[in-house]
Parts: structure tokens; C-alpha cells; sequence
């Protein structure tokens, strides 16, 4: 660790012991005044933040709350209510450095009239409306430039709706009252950039009602520096926009391992029974169902569940199949370890099941002791703070806020299923031969593309979010994999994956760069899911028969090491590839030459090509 | 030290980005960088959340420097 991180380290230490806002301040001056370089190694991240008010304050708790997370965060924060000429002056520092995240905050008083509020009830329908569409507009037009300008994700509040309206109780007996001229507002804001891939509308009405409108500004600062958002509010907030950035930087829980007695359900199945267990539609035990129901939604959309209880697994397993209230059945998890072992073993045990790092789990249970052991073996586990009364359980599920993805890919629903096919996969594995043989019962399918529009966003989600088989950890944004997809030396591929026990979608992507008779591959990854089926040789072969096929010589690859990638270390030397050059932590090259040399689909695959 | 300087202190450390002990009654606004307007800002409104009291906007204007920040503290606090 260099002397600087050491620096950083020591002034972040007083934050992660008490986050107030001045100690977030403080750490945020002191660090600024180190005047680090701008960096763009893969941990860095250029954030800026514009707007119509005072925004330093929350500028600085994003950027602590992101190097709290492990960035590098270089941050510019916008002159007051300039955000418009700086979208607009291309020579603005908005555009000096790559931007990864741009935070747009508009407050709506500052684009309406000053007067709008005390003359609104004088305003006719058509004047609400023509008001309405022109607020609207100037923002979008802004973020229009902005999306237009640079590769960053744009993060752009909506509206506060005003709690106070001039028109009282009688508010929404007018066609557009006061509060549903913003609705409208956030409605027209929201569905021009639904498609948009990299503009996201935070919803600030709706945290700022979580948190308690009549809090989020203090009227001090506000009339004395334009400063909009509370001392208390402003790092509640932060925490809204560090969703988008973990998202974005592949930081998002993926799996939720849970306990069984007293999480899942209450009493101790072992003693209590399949009649004695608190699980019903009514109280006691309406508290777990309801737990089970907010489980099973994010199940729905791709979070992972596993268990993990102390148990006889005949116990357990009789709750799953035959308890006429338990929501959640054995299908829904990806794995079980329902054992008397301890709960650190069974925790390796499920992510080497399932295949994903410790550090994409959150793990639930009632028991203090449980939690603090597994706390202390695995640091980067998330484990919950779950409170002793059970019907706080769903709230705190919900107040997670650590899945978030930046597109919902068809992937992304049939997860569930996903895992499904692979225990019984497993299964067959087992009773298999040899691996080969498995392998050649499986049906295995696999289609190799340059990738389309339809599936370009889950290649833009895999490359963000994939650890384990990845050659380069290189994280490309939407608009840097569309100038890739454009330029005609580089081709970017997607692979889909299928067996005769379901379809696992786009699995895998590759990157190739064209330097004449030269390919390097720049990237390489595939989804743990179907890590050990040899997708990786049918994809490494399809791009071998592309470079053949455009008379080129050599193909390069790197692997560049990481703590999670070892499972990649020996792709290139499994396929027949040289090493030509270590380098240390930076990694290692290797070349395949054309001549001599090439990858061959193994028997078992069909691969499909178009 | 009274408990309501400690906390001062603590604050005025924390904004200016000073040790506890380098910081005098004389520190001077005009002649320390580090205290601009929005440290200022954020100095008087940490006072004012952490004291539950209230500055007027010329009150404010006159805190020049750390004798009078807490010259006014005193009075405000006093009963």
C-alpha cells in the first residue's frame, strides 16, 4: 500500500467508526486536499455533481460513501445552479476527465418562476400544462447533452412533490393540482429516458417521503447558502445514489443465505414440530410468511437463495414439502446445507456450490453468535443485523437495498430456474462415468454471435458484474461496448448456453481487437453458472475460426490476476497457448500461433454460429 | 475546558482540518484559508444543530474569528 493509501485509510477510519456528516465533511476536505491524481485503474471512479443549489455537501457524502466501499473517487462538483453552461460548454471540467457517474440535481423552483407557487392557484389548466412540459423539457434537454457528450451514467432526480398545497383538501378536485402538476412532472421526466440505457431518474419524492418531507432541508443552511438538503437527509440520500454506483461497478449482493428456526419460520423445527412451528396466514407466524413472500419476490427477479441451518435435514425437508403456509419450496434455493456442521464450513460449502464469491452473500439469522462467527471468518460477507422481532424481518429485507442491477435481463427472471436445471445436473454428475460422459448426456448448446441489440445490455451487465471466469476484469460501460460493437477492428461476441435441463441465456462474452495480422483478446468472461461445461473452448474456438478465417497470424490473450479470478488462471495454457510475458501482479500474455496451432469445439458441443 | 468549548473544538477541528490545540481564540477567518464560506456555513449550522440554538444572519457576518464564536456561545448559552 502506497503512503497516500495509508492517508486515505486513516482519514476514512474516523468515518467508518461514526458516518455523522461532519466526520463525511471533514474526511471529504481533508482528502480533497491530498489533490490525488485522477486515476483510471478499474477500482477508480470520476464522479461529478451539478445542479441548481449548494452541492458540495452531498457530493462529499457520495464520495465518502464510495471510498468507503474501496474506490478511488475523484469528484468535481458543479459552480451554483451553472449546471446548464457546464453541459454545454464542452471545455467545462464536466468534460476534462472520462466522467463514470454524473449526478444531476435540479430543483424545480429554480427552472419554474419565482412567483410560480404564489401564483399557481391564478394559473389556468393550460398554462399548468404548457409550465409542466417546459420543466420537463429544460432538464431533459440538459440530459440529452450530457448523455450525448460523454460515456457516464446519468443520475437525475426527480421532483419533490410539494406536501403544502394553496389549495388545501380541495388539491386534487382540479384537473392538474399543485401536487399532480409534479406527478406529471416525474411521470413525463421518468418515461422520456425509459429506454435510455444510462440515464436513471432517482426517485428523491419517494426517499425524501421514507425519510419525512418536513426534514429533508434545514431552512438555515437553505436560506443562508442554498444548501437544499438536511444534515441528517443528506447521507440518506447518498446512500440512494451509491445503489447506482455498486450496480454499475459490480458490487451487488447476488445470493441470500438464510437460517431456518426463527428466520424462515418461528420455534425450532427439531422440537417444536411441523405443527408447533409458528407459520400461518394469521398471527403468530403471518410475520415469517410475509418474510417468506419478500424472499420469493426477489427470488423472481434473480436474487439467489440458499440455506444454511443447524438441522436434521429430514426435519427441515418436511417444512418445504408439506407445511401448507411455507411460501418458499426446496426449488427456490440454489442450495442447501441443513447439517450439524458449523455454519463458517457450510458457507465455503454453499459458495463453492453455487459458484459465487462470499462476498455477493448476505446472510440472515436470528442468532447473535451464528452471525458473529460467520462475521468474523468471512469479512466480505454482508450479514444482517437482523432485529429480535420477527415482524421487522420484512422491512429490514426491504431496507437492504444491495441487489440492484442496471437492467433486468430475461436472465435476471429465470435465475431460479437456472439453478434448478444445475441440481439436477448435479445429480447427474454424480451418477456419471466420467466427466465426458456427462458432458455428452447433457445436449450441450452452445451459440456463439457478435452481439445484437437485444442482447447487448446483459453483455454490459456481464462484463460489469462477472469476478470468477474473467481473464481481465476490464468493466466497460453501455456506450464504451457500443463504440467497440462500431469499430470495425474489434468485434465483441455474446455466447448463450443451453442443455436438455434449461436454457441459461448469454453466459458468456469476448472481446477481440483486430491489429492487422494480429488478434488480442481483451476480454474474455462467462458466468460462474456454467463454469466446468467447456463453453469457454466452444467461444475461444469460434473466435480461433474468425481469425483463421481473416488470414490472421497470432492471437493474444491476457490474464490479468485478481483476488477472485483463479478459476480463468489456466485458460489459455489449457488451450495450447505460450506464455510470452510475465509481469508480475499485472499478469501474464500468451499467443496462440495460426500456423501450428488451434482450438477445436469439443465433441459434446454443438456449436451454432451466425 | 468547559464541555461546551470541547465540543466547539471539536467541530472548529473537524471543519478547518486542525489539531484540537492549534486552534486559538485569535484564529482569524480572513487570514485562514481553510475557513471560506462554506466552512462557515457548515461551522455555524454544526453550532447550531449540536447547541439547539439559532444565529441571525448578522450574527453570523460577525463571527470573525474563534474568540467570537465563542463570546456568542456563551451569551446564547447562558441561562
Amino acid at each position: 500500500m502506497t503512503s497516500q493509501n495509508q492517508n486515505i485509510e486513516a482519514i476514512l477510519q474516523s468515518v467508518r467508526e461514526n458516518q455523522t456528516y461532519l466526520n463525511i465533511w471533514s474526511a471529504y476536505k481533508k482528502i480533497q486536499g491530498l489533490e490525488l491524481p485522477v486515476s483510471k485503474e478499474k477500482d477508480s471512479l470520476n464522479l461529478a455533481v451539478i445542479g441548481s443549489t449548494t452541492l458540495e455537501p452531498l457530493a462529499a457524502c457520495i464520495d465518502i460513501k464510495t471510498r468507503l466501499d474501496g474506490f478511488h473517487v475523484h469528484t468535481f462538483v458543479g459552480g451554483f445552479n451553472t449546471w446548464r453552461q457546464e453541459a454545454l460548454d464542452l471545455k467545462s471540467p464536466l468534460y476534462k476527465t472520462e466522467t463514470d457517474v454524473i449526478v444531476l440535481s435540479v430543483d424545480a423552483l429554480s427552472v419554474l418562476d419565482q412567483m410560480f407557487l404564489a401564483n399557481f392557484v391564478r394559473t389556468s389548466e393550460k398554462e399548468r400544462s404548457t409550465l409542466e412540459k417546459e420543466l420537463v423539457n429544460s432538464v431533459a434537454s440538459v440530459i440529452e447533452i450530457l448523455e450525448k457528450n460523454t460515456t457516464a451514467i446519468i443520475l437525475v432526480n426527480n421532483f419533490i412533490v410539494p406536501v403544502f398545497s394553496p389549495l388545501g383538501i380541495v388539491d386534487n378536485k382540479q384537473k392538474i393540482g399543485l401536487k399532480q402538476f409534479f406527478d406529471n412532472a416525474n411521470i413525463d421526466l421518468t418515461e422520456r429516458f425509459t429506454k435510455s440505457n444510462r440515464v436513471f431518474i432517482v426517485a428523491l419524492d419517494a426517499v425524501s417521503s421514507d425519510f419525512g418531507k418536513s426534514r429533508i432541508t434545514n431552512w438555515n443552511t437553505w436560506y443562508r447558502g442554498s444548501v437544499p438538503f438536511s444534515e441528517e437527509f443528506t447521507p440518506i440520500l447518498a446512500d440512494e445514489y451509491l445503489r447506482y454506483i455498486r450496480a454499475l461497478k459490480g458490487r451487488s449482493k447476488k445470493c441470500i443465505v438464510l437460517d431456518l428456526d426463527n428466520t424462515l419460520w418461528g420455534g425450532i423445527i427439531g422440537e417444536d414440530g411441523i405443527e408447533g412451528i409458528k407459520l400461518s396466514n394469521t398471527s403468530p407466524g403471518i410475520e415469517y410468511v410475509d418474510f417468506q413472500r419478500g424472499l420469493l419476490s426477489l427470488y423472481n427477479r434473480g436474487v439467489i437463495l440458499a440455506v444454511c441451518s443447524k438441522n436434521n435435514y429430514d426435519d427441515a425437508a418436511k417444512v418445504f414439502q408439506e407445511h401448507p403456509y411455507q411460501v418458499l419450496k426446496e426449488e427456490h434455493f440454489a442450495a442447501m446445507m441443513i447439517n450439524w456442521q458449523n455454519k463458517v464450513a457450510n458457507i465455503a460449502e454453499l459458495a463453492k456450490e453455487i459458484n459465487i464469491g462470499i462476498d455477493s452473500m448476505v446472510f440472515f439469522d436470528d442468532n447473535p453468535v451464528e452471525r458473529a462467527q460467520v462475521s468474523q471468518a468471512y469479512p466480505e460477507i454482508m450479514v444482517v443485523d437482523l432485529p429480535k422481532n420477527p415482524r421487522l424481518y420484512r422491512k429490514t429485507l426491504e431496507n437492504l437495498n444491495v441487489f440492484d442491477v442496471l437492467s433486468l435481463t430475461k436472465e435476471d427472471m429465470e435465475r431460479g430456474e437456472m439453478y434448478t436445471g444445475k441440481r439436477k445436473r448435479e445429480a447427474l454428475e454424480r451418477s456419471a462415468e466420467s466427466i465426458e460422459d456427462f458432458l455428452r448426456t447433457l445436449d450441450l448448446q452452445v451459440k456463439v454471435q457478435p452481439v445484437n441489440d437485444f442482447d447487448a445490455p446483459r453483455v454490459v451487465q456481464l462484463i460489469g458484474k462477472t469476478n470468477q471466469f474473467n481473464l481481465t476484469t476490464r468493466r466497460y460501460t453501455d456506450a464504451e461496448v457500443r463504440q467497440f460493437r462500431e469499430d470495425k477492428d474489434a468485434i465483441v461476441y455474446s455466447m448463450a448456453v443451453s442443455d436438455k435441463f434449461g436454457d441459461e441465456g448469454v453466459v458468456g462474452v469476448a472481446i477481440a481487437k483486430i491489429k492487422e495480422k494480429e488478434w488480442w483478446i481483451d476480454s474474455f468472461l462467462m458466468s460462474c453458472r456454467v463454469i466446468g461445461r467447456s463453453a469457454e473452448t466452444a467461444l475461444l474456438a469460434r473466435i480461433v475460426k474468425d481469425a483463421r478465417a481473416a488470414k490472421a497470424k497470432r492471437i493474444f490473450g491476457e490474464y490479468i490476476p485478481t483476488k477472485k479470478n483463479p478459476p480463468a488462471a489456466d485458460l489459455f495454457e489449457r488451450h495450447g497457448f505460450d506464455m510470452t510475458k510475465e509481469d508480475g501482479d499485472n499478469g501474464t500474455t500468451w499467443v496462440l500461433d495460426l500456423e501450428t496451432s488451434t482450438v477445436e469445439v469439443p465433441d459434446w458441443i454443438e456449436l451454432q454460429e451466425e | 475546558m468547559t464541555d461546551f468549548e470541547d465540543k466547539l473544538l471539536e467541530i472548529l477541528s473537524k471543519v478547518l482540518l486542525l489539531e484540537k490545540n492549534a486552534i486559538s481564540d485569535d484564529l482569524r477567518r480572513k487570514d485562514f484559508e481553510a475557513w471560506d464560506s462554506m466552512a462557515h456555513l457548515i461551522i455555524v449550522s454544526e453550532i447550531e444543530n449540536e447547541f439547539e440554538i439559532f444565529f441571525e444572519d448578522e450574527e453570523v457576518i460577525d463571527l470573525w474569528t474563534v474568540g467570537d464564536i465563542k463570546k456568542v456561545l456563551s451569551t446564547k448559552l447562558s441561562p
